[in-house]
């Protein structure tokens, strides 16, 4: 199936807020969006194209800004989607997707503890990979990687 | 022969002893050594000091005995390296068990945690004086041997739930539940299976049991009865299939997560120990015991200690059948044992009784041959 | 009651705690707790030459190392604009495939272990052996191979390799018989898995369930046939499916897809007898770091603005389906590598097919997840 119909359909969904779809080899494309945009992009991404499965989300820190990208798997096309958003590196944060992919739940969780981008309306943003109450995030290019880092573990009530 | 007994050899050496040494002291010393209590106390610490060496000797003998054959099963060998084939492994482990710190986590009840393995391994070592290995190595007459000797077993779920509950530990609180359920569903079907042998032996003693088997082995006739004894039997032995009190996979070590050192040693011998008692059990009230069918040679049942000796390796190949249970099958779920225990194993015991009754008032069946004279 | 399955339990094959909130034996709740193992492999990989990072892709997945290598070498190939000889792309389809075989055995002992079955758990480990002797002959290493490169592979098979090799199929062919005998064949084993810790189809989709999970449930998804890499287009093999979504169902799936590897190395093998060449690109750039070439092929110029690029792959792992995405800023080292580990998806949907079952019934169904905590925490 050709990936034209993808930007048509989704720029008559979010319209402004939709950036163009680059090129990406052996995928769909990679599709830009404005991180405002992200619930009704991803409903239409689901229901409409028919990307059923979320396979990862990332997040990367460049410096200026950061950008959170999904991944997602349509059957019926046989085809991944890149979807990426550029958020501000002063408080980045954007929808969560977990109520239009529930697997995007752990991604999150990691995503924010590790790159430090806020999910809103995530349903249980957690530390997931480090201890809990661990304050700083390992993946942003500001963390030193040589220094080892004293931790202080709270205690987890059960 | 029958007055022979081990408890009576044991008795008239200690006597002999003791008045040889007797003979030679002044009078208030040689009355003294020589009075009955005194000559009573210690042929029974030699009858259990001679007890003691034999069922340690048995046990660690069949965990070399199980490992090894496990081992063939799965392909490899075993232990090697300790001793000839590694047949003193065992003890080389037994002694790095017993140089262990024993401990005790702080939130355990002192009491329950240490009673518990002692009583659990005193009750198991009980078990071994009752039981007649061969004509003479008995503690003498006891009418109803085989009636105390699963008393005796069915102690069991009571220490072990004792140390698990005092390990306050969730995992051993849940092996300790699932033991005690298990093991008095299963004690039942198992009871019932031995009231069949009763019913055509007409006996509770054990050796009687044997005697009647002299020439007529229970497994044909009671073969029924011989199914659900070896089953119950290893439910009560809590071996795969029916180790969930201990199933590691899901409760760590169940009721023993929290001993270690000696304390699990403890443990681990009277499970074996029971496993020894288990397959004595079945060779004696299935298997004919000590006495061997009359088609085989007299050259081969008649050097010194040939009962002993046939009783042995009765009792190995018994085990070995355990140990190939263990195997090859997987473990049963908690729920789906007691579901047989309860709806399977009492309906077919309750038949094995009936088949029982039936042999002894037919007296005679085509298919199973004809029975001796059943006893008194 | 809330019980604490981990991170020290013989049920979790690894540090991760399963917090599992029982009301008698039955299981009411459960929360994951992962992070024990948490290296900063993708922080670490930023500070890496791009070749030195196939170092730690060893240590992702301890028992499906060379999957891992191949997923982040094909990223990076694509982020650096290297294309491969054809030659090393059936080597790494031969490695990726042995691999498979080799996860899948470790997982049957696992599994048959967790359930109480002692003697396949040796057979299990037995023949894995057989495969990791294949490994070692020509990597040398059974476990961390550090083998494949951006750009190809390290050294080409020994001879007397395929052989060898095939040999090992075959008895690997009848082994499978005897154990599907073992497991299949046994009612206890039946009672213990069947209709349990079923994820339906949709509840797989949703939950980012893959792998041989998710073909349990009968939906015939695999990148190896959907988006395939590698040799995979010029191979031939099926998509091992089952219905039921159970234990049962994804035993025989695993099962089924060791005997399509089995069918696919032969393939493959023949293949390498009768096509000789190079397994390692010329003209790679000399920063790709570490010894990553026979002497003599170093003497590409060293050039800093490499062109940027990004490079994304996805492969199917022995758990499901795996994705890498490094970014390449023109430096040594990558600007960022993410992956995406199919177990650390197929555990976040626990709650899905774990709540409702029995204490009894944890070990069979986390072990038909087939859980590797490396690479869950990275």
């Amino acid at each position: 199936m050709q990936s034209d119909d993808v930007a048509r359909t989704v720029a008559a969904q979010i319209g402004e807020r939709f950036l163009g779809l680059e090129p990406f080899p052996r995928t769909a494309g990679r599709l830009r969006f404005r991180s405002e945009a992200a619930l009704p992009l991803f409903h239409t991404v689901k229901e409409q194209l028919g990307f059923h499965h979320l396979s990862m989300v990332g997040g990367i820190d460049w410096v200026t800004h950061r950008e959170v990208f999904y991944v997602v798997w349509s059957d019926d096309r046989r085809q991944y989607l890149l979807l990426s958003a550029d958020l501000p590196a002063a408080a980045p944060h954007i929808e969560s997707a977990a109520s239009v992919w529930p697997a995007a739940n752990w991604h999150e969780r990691e995503t924010w503890e590790l790159v430090d981008i806020q999910f809103d309306h995530h349903p249980d943003l957690r530390h997931l990979l480090l201890p809990d109450g661990y304050e700083a995030h390992p993946l942003l290019r500001s963390f030193q990687l040589h220094e080892p880092e004293e931790l202080e573990v709270k205690q987890r009530s059960v | 022969m029958s007055s022979l007994s081990l408890y009576g050899v044991s008795f008239d050496l200690v006597h002999l002893l003791l008045t040889s040494i007797g003979s030679v002291l002044p009078y208030p010393l040689d009355a003294w050594i020589t009075n009955g209590t005194l000559v009573l106390v210690l042929s029974v610490l030699v009858f259990a000091a001679i007890l003691l060496a034999a069922s340690m000797i048995n046990t660690i003998v069949l965990i070399w005995w199980e490992r090894k054959l496990l081992g063939r099963f799965m392909d490899r060998r075993g232990a090697m390296h300790v001793g000839y084939a590694g047949l003193l492994q065992n003890f080389a482990d037994g002694l790095k068990l017993f140089r262990k710190h024993t401990f005790k986590p702080a939130e355990a009840d002192t009491l329950g945690f240490f009673s518990g393995p002692t009583a659990y391994m005193v009750t198991s070592m009980i078990l071994f004086g009752v039981l007649p290995i061969s004509t003479g190595w008995n503690s003498g007459s006891l009418p109803l041997s085989l009636l105390l000797a699963l008393a005796i077993f069915s102690f069991a779920p009571l220490f072990i739930f004792v140390s698990a509950w005092s390990s306050n530990n969730k995992y051993s609180l849940m092996g300790g539940m699932r033991s005690a359920a298990q093991m008095i569903a299963y004690e039942v079907p198992l009871l019932l299976a031995v009231v069949a042998v009763v019913i055509v032996s007409g006996s509770f003693d054990l050796t009687t049991i044997v005697t009647e088997q002299q020439n007529y082995w229970f497994w044909g006739p009671l073969f029924l009865a011989l199914v659900v004894f070896v089953a119950g039997m290893l439910a009560e032995m809590e071996r795969i299939p029916f180790d969930l009190p201990e199933a590691e996979a899901e409760l760590v070590e169940g009721w023993n997560t929290e001993y270690g050192g000696m304390l699990f040693a403890f443990f681990m011998l009277a499970d074996y120990l029971r496993g020894l008692v288990g397959s004595f059990l079945v060779v004696l009230l299935f298997l004919g015991g000590w006495t061997m069918p009359s088609w085989v040679p007299g050259a081969l049942t008649n050097f010194p200690l040939a009962g002993i000796f046939w009783f042995l390796v009765k009792t190995y190949l018994v085990f070995g059948l355990f140990v190939w249970i263990r195997a090859s099958l997987p473990r049963v779920r908690t729920d789906q044992l007691l579901r047989v225990g309860w709806n399977r194993m009492i309906p077919l015991s309750l038949a094995a009784v009936f088949l029982a009754a039936a042999l002894v008032t037919v007296k005679c069946l085509p298919v199973f041959g004809c029975l001796p004279s059943p006893g008194v | 009651m809330w019980i604490n399955m981990g991170p020290q339990h013989p049920m979790t094959h690894g540090l991760w705690n399963l917090r599992v909130k029982i009301d008698g034996e039955l299981i009411t709740d459960c929360d994951p707790e992962m992070g024990y193992l948490h290296r900063g492999i993708e922080k670490i990989s930023e500070d890496r030459h791009y070749n030195e990072v196939i170092t730690l892709m060893d240590r992702t997945c301890y028992v499906a190392g060379f999957a891992w290598e191949h997923l982040y070498v094909l990223a990076a190939e694509e982020a650096l604009h290297i294309q491969p000889p054809e030659r090393a792309e059936y080597l790494r389809t031969l490695c990726e495939e042995f691999q498979r075989i080799g996860s899948h055995l470790m997982w049957y002992a696992a599994f048959v272990q967790d359930i109480g079955l002692m003697s396949p758990f040796l057979y299990g480990m037995r023949d894995r052996d057989l495969v990791l002797d294949l490994f070692q002959s020509y990597t040398g290493a059974r476990m961390t191979y550090e083998y494949m490169r951006v750009g190809g592979v390290r050294n080409d098979l020994p001879p007397g390799f395929t052989g060898h090799a095939r040999k090992v199929l075959d008895w690997l062919s009848d082994r499978f018989v005897e154990y599907d005998r073992l497991c299949l064949g046994s009612d206890i084993f039946r009672k213990r898995c069947d209709g349990l810790g079923v994820l339906s189809a949709a509840d797989c989709v949703a939950t980012g369930v893959t792998g041989p999970m998710l073909r349990s449930a009968g939906v015939k998804r695999d990148v190896r046939r959907d988006r395939p890499y590698a040799a995979y287009p010029q191979l031939d093999f099926d998509v091992a499916v089952a219905d039921g979504a159970d234990v049962t169902a994804r035993y025989l799936v695993r099962m089924e897809e060791m005997r399509q590897s089995v069918r696919l190395l032969r393939q493959v093998l023949d293949w390498l007898d009768h096509h000789p060449g190079p397994v390692l690109a010329d003209r790679l750039p000399r920063w790709l770091g570490a010894p990553y070439a026979p002497v003599g092929k170093e003497e590409y110029v060293l050039k800093r603005n490499y062109p940027k690029g990004v490079g994304f792959s996805s492969i199917e792992e022995p758990h499901g389906e795996a994705q890498a995405y490094v970014v390449n800023e023109g430096s040594e080292h990558p600007y960022r590598v993410k992956f995406r580990s199919p177990v650390f998806a197929n555990l976040s949907a626990t709650r899905h097919y774990l709540v409702g079952y029995r204490v009894a019934d944890i070990p069979p169904i986390m072990g038909s997840v087939d859980i590797c905590v490396g690479e869950v925490d990275r």
